[in-house]
């Protein structure tokens, strides 16, 4: 059996902030265009997908962020087990939507690192490295914006009320994060 | 003589709170709320510095950041110093060492001070004349010159302190808290507009803010206690957010704002630790609203610089504000009514006003009245023609005004001061709004440019605008915002003001003199030394652009940028060449406003955090095992693993045979890797890459390499048919984030009528490459389930494998010619998996090896680097790469290109192995090649793109590109190095296994 190694290994907590790994948890990237791919992802998964630029939706399982036109991600909402990385879901969707030639379906599970964010000084901490006006974002459950914090894209996920999702590319997390925490003591 | 001259507690100074400080080596008090300046005036200390150019004695001359002057270090020798501190800003607190600059022994005997009396000798372009010839005397000059340039002393340690950046975004940014900056941010906020107030003061409120007197008056309160109540209120707002210590350091185009907020510099050094001491605010504005105020106009006349000269409006402030004489026999000199505004607030306090010398001559205003009352003599019409005191002044010559102003008349008559309030009117601060891209206009009536042209959703109100009476920018500022922010009444619509002051001015921008002007020294900029001569020599000597006045003279080119004297230069190049000021224009205002630390522009992006690093899933196990990393991109990629003390080279040997020999191993997760899926997948690789993929087979391996639309080569690798319409294709690390975002961009744009779809798996799989002649043994053992057999997993394929329940991918693939796997793993696995092919492999002594090794292997093969052996000018003509070329396809990226007139030329320069005569010899990457050593000029004919010692092969071999190369095969070349040459011989780039028996085996 394989041992797994995630990057972040503590959970960190500051006034006003705490900052964890939320693992393992499934991520997909789907692409496509037509409208069949729309319903068709909708009847898979019980969940219509979000035609509105930067908004998200939810069902028990899953959530869904608009990434562009015609790309979202689809995350677990429960974590799942850690030995084994075969997804229903996604099984699921290559036979509904790739087999289908309708769009396509990615796993990129490991291509993203998942940080929860907690408390009221999200928005602080992210504007010491992010251009973008999170005034209006802040305050509307479900928003999602891709930016950048300190030169390192990110996808951040307005969960609920000081409780952010923020998603980085694997290979980037470490530095980020240690940037965010050196960032989060002075805050 | 050390004086106490505090006369008067003010509301910024707390008394009950002494702070001790040093200045040029002695102690000093001051109080909490006291700048630098009002604490040393407290002190009856003037001089605080040299000037640049002459070193004359020069003391404090203003009481903002306009000050020319008083600039010192701060903390000198220590990590925290700081040069070009201006004391008028500085706050002091307990343990502040401050020294003076550009002086030495001492600010009080200056050895520079020879050049005042040299001065004659030192005329505007002195060193453009002087230093010009002999031309072989430069040396010795510039040691000289270097040495007496600059002001002050740059820090030569790291600064201890930490800064940081914070991005804001408003609805509506205020710059300046004087009253009009209040108004505007209370009724902007007050109407809903979230709202940044952003003041370069510790305190709000500008100068209204001490205007404590019965000339001035809103609704019957004096104006400082309306203006309080007002501050107090905004306070309150929710929406409104006040930041004090913050200075506007440049305002760009579309109202994107930087600004500087300063949080420790007031606080004693041990309240400093772990705090931030500055942020570079980013601020985006829907709105901005520029309060900046006015600088008051110094007066220009012969000997305008002595200590003891100041502003006339900072004389009032340190007395209203800090409660501060600056001297006791005041004098005060002035062309408008600003002066007696300054007399009445030292006569309130009890500081003596010896007299008002008035260039007007028929003057008549309420503040004048008041100001005669009290028994001052007021000399109507008259000018300055001349001060004395060394070091500080103690007396002025006066002499009468012709009516026309050209010049003096009757006699001189002497007046004994220490101290001398100088007001020549105001200029509007429009640095900021021509910063934005602003046009100014020229005001005839009282000379002054204001904003006329706004280039973003922006205004200038207060005296900023030109509004310098207090009845002006109340009502004006009200009507400006009413429209500005689109609402329809203000709380200031009915007010009622009051203000005493006579707008008259008599604005002469270079008064007479009883002697001619190259007898005299009437400063401009103070700070460089330009006098009026200086700016009519250079007039004399052809220059009419102030951009070239301004460069000759070295106007306003100072750390204070020219803000006191600009308009005077200008004014007098406008005089004296006859044009108008209007049409002469301004010189540029450029950012920043004031000087900003390095550290605060760079903020936390020092140390660490200077640059991203990435990591691979398996970068713990490189660092356990002692590699030595190398950056690639922004990754941190294992170089290679010294063992026993191995230098470079060693270790490269050892590494690159065992790959060889038995087994190597090599983290390649860097590599990019973008999953294709969609109908057209095989058609957009067809247009994206040189060669076909229609009739790749599923579960095939290609080799592809990826043109610019010039014909060359961009990019290359391996993809992979994972199924019909999916693939997976991988590039340089370097070149996966452009690859992908060019892809992207061709389907977006070029050809979105296919039906493809990429996204990114560069991080979701980890890479780990097990290579040589026992690595189908190793990858056996590590995945069991796989039949490895070469009839059911030939070089070139591909097949998905699980180990454990994690599935996998697997390829046998190769860059290093040796037969080769890559497992491709979810990146969280992947350490996993890492640490049991090393288990697996201990039996085949598997060695693993870093990028020198994987470069070394590839160069025995002849295998490219895109960006090593490439560099945005080869063709894979050029590489010798035909056979990758399809010539049956319709198209592909850059295929029109390759068959243009240059891309054809047979004595392009072509890829070919250089195998040295000397087989010890290894060629240095990047050195010239030629063919004859005696030819004029020599003809050079290319370069070394890779080069090694192959321990495989015993021998140096090398890969360059040279003209014509393809044709020179087994032709002697020379590589002339600095102290030799070295014999090469041009051979095929494939050194090893031409056969691929290795590969296949």
């Amino acid at each position: 059996m394989l041992n797994y190694s995630n990057v972040i290994e503590n959970d960190k907590s500051y006034p006003g902030l705490q900052m964890r790994e939320i693992k393992p948890v499934m991520k997909l990237i789907i692409r496509g265009k037509k409208r069949q791919f729309l319903s068709a992802v909708g009847k898979s998964l019980n969940l219509l997908l979000p035609n509105e630029a930067n908004t998200s939706s939810r069902s028990d399982q899953l959530t869904a962020l608009w990434l562009s036109p015609d790309e979202w991600m689809i995350f677990s909402n429960e974590i799942l087990k850690s030995d084994d990385n075969n997804y229903d879901v996604e099984k699921l969707l290559n036979k509904n939507i790739c087999k289908t030639n309708l769009g396509a379906v990615t796993d990129v599970t490991d291509q993203f690192v998942l940080i929860n964010l907690k408390g009221d000084k999200i928005f602080d901490l992210f504007e010491t490295g992010s251009p973008f006006n999170f005034n209006d974002f802040k305050s509307k459950k479900g928003l999602v914006t891709q930016t950048i914090l300190t030169k390192i894209d990110i996808i951040v996920h307005n969960q609920d009320i000081n409780n952010v999702n923020l998603f980085v590319r694997r290979s980037f997390s470490d530095h980020l994060f240690s940037w965010m925490n050196d960032s989060a003591s002075r805050l | 003589m050390i004086k106490n001259l505090r006369v008067k507690s003010s509301k910024l100074v707390d008394e009950t709170y002494r702070i001790s400080f040093k200045f040029n080596g002695s102690t000093y008090y001051g109080f909490k709320g006291d700048t630098l300046a009002s604490a040393l005036l407290a002190n009856n200390i003037h001089l605080v510095g040299r000037s640049f150019k002459y070193h004359r004695p020069r003391g404090i001359m203003t009481a903002g950041s306009e000050e020319p002057n008083a600039i010192v270090q701060l903390h000198n020798g220590t990590s925290r110093t700081e040069p070009n501190v201006r004391a008028t800003e500085m706050e002091i607190y307990e343990g502040l060492v401050a020294s003076s600059q550009n002086c030495w022994p001492s600010v009080k005997f200056d050895i520079g001070g020879i050049n005042n009396f040299l001065s004659p000798l030192l005329p505007a372009g002195f060193y453009y004349k002087t230093f010009m010839w002999p031309a072989s005397f430069w040396g010795k000059y510039e040691y000289f010159i270097r040495k007496s340039a600059g002001l002050g002393k740059s820090p030569n340690v790291p600064d201890p302190d930490i800064y940081e950046h914070k991005y804001i975004h408003c609805d509506v940014l205020v710059i300046g808290a004087g009253i009009s900056g209040i108004i505007a941010a209370k009724t902007a906020a007050k109407n809903g507009f979230r709202t940044l107030l952003v003041e370069e003061k510790s305190y709000l409120g500008g100068s209204t803010i001490y205007q404590d007197s019965e000339f001035f008056k809103i609704n019957n309160q004096n104006s400082a206690s309306w203006l309080e109540k007002e501050i107090n209120e905004i306070k309150k707002i929710e929406n409104l957010e006040i930041k004090t210590r913050t200075s506007v350091a440049a305002f760009h185009g579309y109202n994107f704002l930087l600004a500087r907020e300063n949080l420790t510099d007031h606080l004693p050094l041990e309240q400093r630790e772990n705090k931030t001491r500055q942020k570079l605010l980013k601020i985006r504005a829907k709105k901005v609203i520029t309060a900046t105020g006015s600088i008051e106009r110094p007066l220009i006349f012969d000997n305008n610089d002595r200590p003891g000269i100041l502003l006339s409006s900072a004389i009032k402030k340190y007395a209203d504000l800090f409660g501060v004489a600056c001297g006791e026999k005041n004098i005060l000199f002035t062309n408008n009514d600003s002066a007696y505004e300054t007399a009445i607030s030292l006569i309130q306090k009890g500081i003596k006003v010896q007299a008002i010398i008035d260039n007007r001559e028929e003057i008549d205003s309420k503040l004048i009245k008041e100001t005669e009352k009290n028994n001052i003599k007021i000399y109507k019409g008259y000018t300055i023609v001349d001060t004395s005191g060394y070091k500080r002044i103690n007396s002025i010559s006066i002499m009468k005004l012709s009516k026309d102003g050209q010049k003096v008349i009757g006699s001189k008559e002497n007046i004994s001061c220490d101290n001398l309030g100088i007001s020549g009117g105001w200029t509007p601060a429009v640095h900021l709004f021509t910063q934005s891209g602003g046009k100014l206009k020229f005001r005839d009536d009282d000379q002054v440019f204001i904003p006329n042209s706004y280039p973003s959703n922006q205004i200038s109100i207060g005296s900023c605008r030109g509004d310098f009476t207090l009845d002006e920018i109340l009502i004006n500022a009200t009507k400006l915002l009413k429209d500005f922010l689109n609402i329809k009444k203000t709380e200031y619509e009915n007010i009622e003001i009051y203000s005493a002051f006579n707008k008259s001015k008599r604005n002469i921008w270079l008064l007479p003199s009883n002697k001619i002007l190259g007898k005299t020294k009437s400063f401009i900029d103070f700070q460089n030394d330009a006098t009026a001569k200086d700016i009519k020599l250079a007039l004399r000597e052809g220059f009419r652009s102030i951009e070239h006045v301004k460069r000759y003279t070295t106007t306003g080119m100072g750390t204070d940028q020219g803000k006191l004297g600009n308009m005077h230069a200008l004014g007098i190049i406008s005089e004296t060449a006859s044009s108008k000021m209007g049409e002469l224009g301004t010189t540029t205002f450029r950012p920043p406003y004031t000087p900003l630390a390095f550290g605060t522009i760079v903020g936390r992006n020092v140390g660490k955090y200077f640059d991203i690093t990435r990591k691979t899933p398996i970068h713990e196990w490189h660092v356990e095992n002692k590699a030595e990393f190398e950056n690639v991109g922004q990754w941190k990629r294992a170089w290679y693993y010294p063992q026993n003390g191995e230098n470079m080279h060693e270790a490269v040997q050892r590494e690159s045979k065992a790959a060889r020999d038995s087994a190597g191993i090599l983290d390649a997760s860097t590599l990019g890797k973008i999953d294709i899926q969609g109908t057209d997948a095989s058609e957009f690789l067809n247009r994206v890459y040189t060669n076909a993929w229609s009739k790749l087979e599923i579960g095939k391996c290609r080799y592809g390499l990826m043109l610019n639309e010039d014909g060359m080569v961009y990019d290359d690798g391996v993809t992979t048919r994972l199924d019909e319409n999916h693939y997976i294709m991988t590039t340089t690390t370097g070149g996966a984030a452009t690859v992908l975002g060019k892809l992207e961009d061709y389907l977006q744009t070029e050809w979105p009528g296919l039906d493809v779809y990429l996204t990114s798996v560069t991080d979701h799989y980890a890479t780990i490459s097990v290579c040589g002649p026992n690595s189908k043994k190793i990858i056996q053992k590590v995945i069991p389930e796989i039949d490895l057999s070469d009839k059911d997993f030939p070089h070139m394929s591909f097949k998905n494998s699980k180990i454990g329940k994690v599935k996998c991918r697997v390829m046998r693939i190769s860059f290093t010619g040796e037969q080769s796997y890559e497992i491709n793993i979810q990146a969280n696995y992947a350490k996993s998996v890492w640490d049991n092919c090393m288990e697996a492999g201990k039996e085949f002594n598997i060695t693993p090896y870093g990028t020198e090794t994987m470069h070394l292997l590839r160069a025995e093969k002849g295998f490219i680097i895109a960006g090593q052996d490439t560099d945005a000018t080869m063709t894979p003509i050029d590489l010798q790469m035909d056979w990758i070329v399809s010539k049956k396809k319709f198209d592909f990226i850059g295929k029109r290109s390759l068959y243009r007139s240059d891309t054809i030329r047979e004595d392009r320069k072509q890829l070919v192995g250089l195998i040295t005569d000397n087989p010890e010899e290894i060629l240095e990457e990047g050195a010239q090649i030629v063919a004859d050593m005696n030819k004029t000029p020599i003809e050079m004919l290319g370069h070394v793109t890779s080069s090694y010692f192959s321990p495989n092969l015993k021998k140096s071999i090398a890969l360059g590109v040279v003209k014509g190369g393809k044709n020179m095969m087994g032709q002697k070349l020379i590589i002339p190095m600095e102290k030799k040459q070295i014999n090469v011989t041009v051979t095929d780039p494939v050194f090893l296994d031409k056969e691929n028996k290795r590969l296949n085996a």
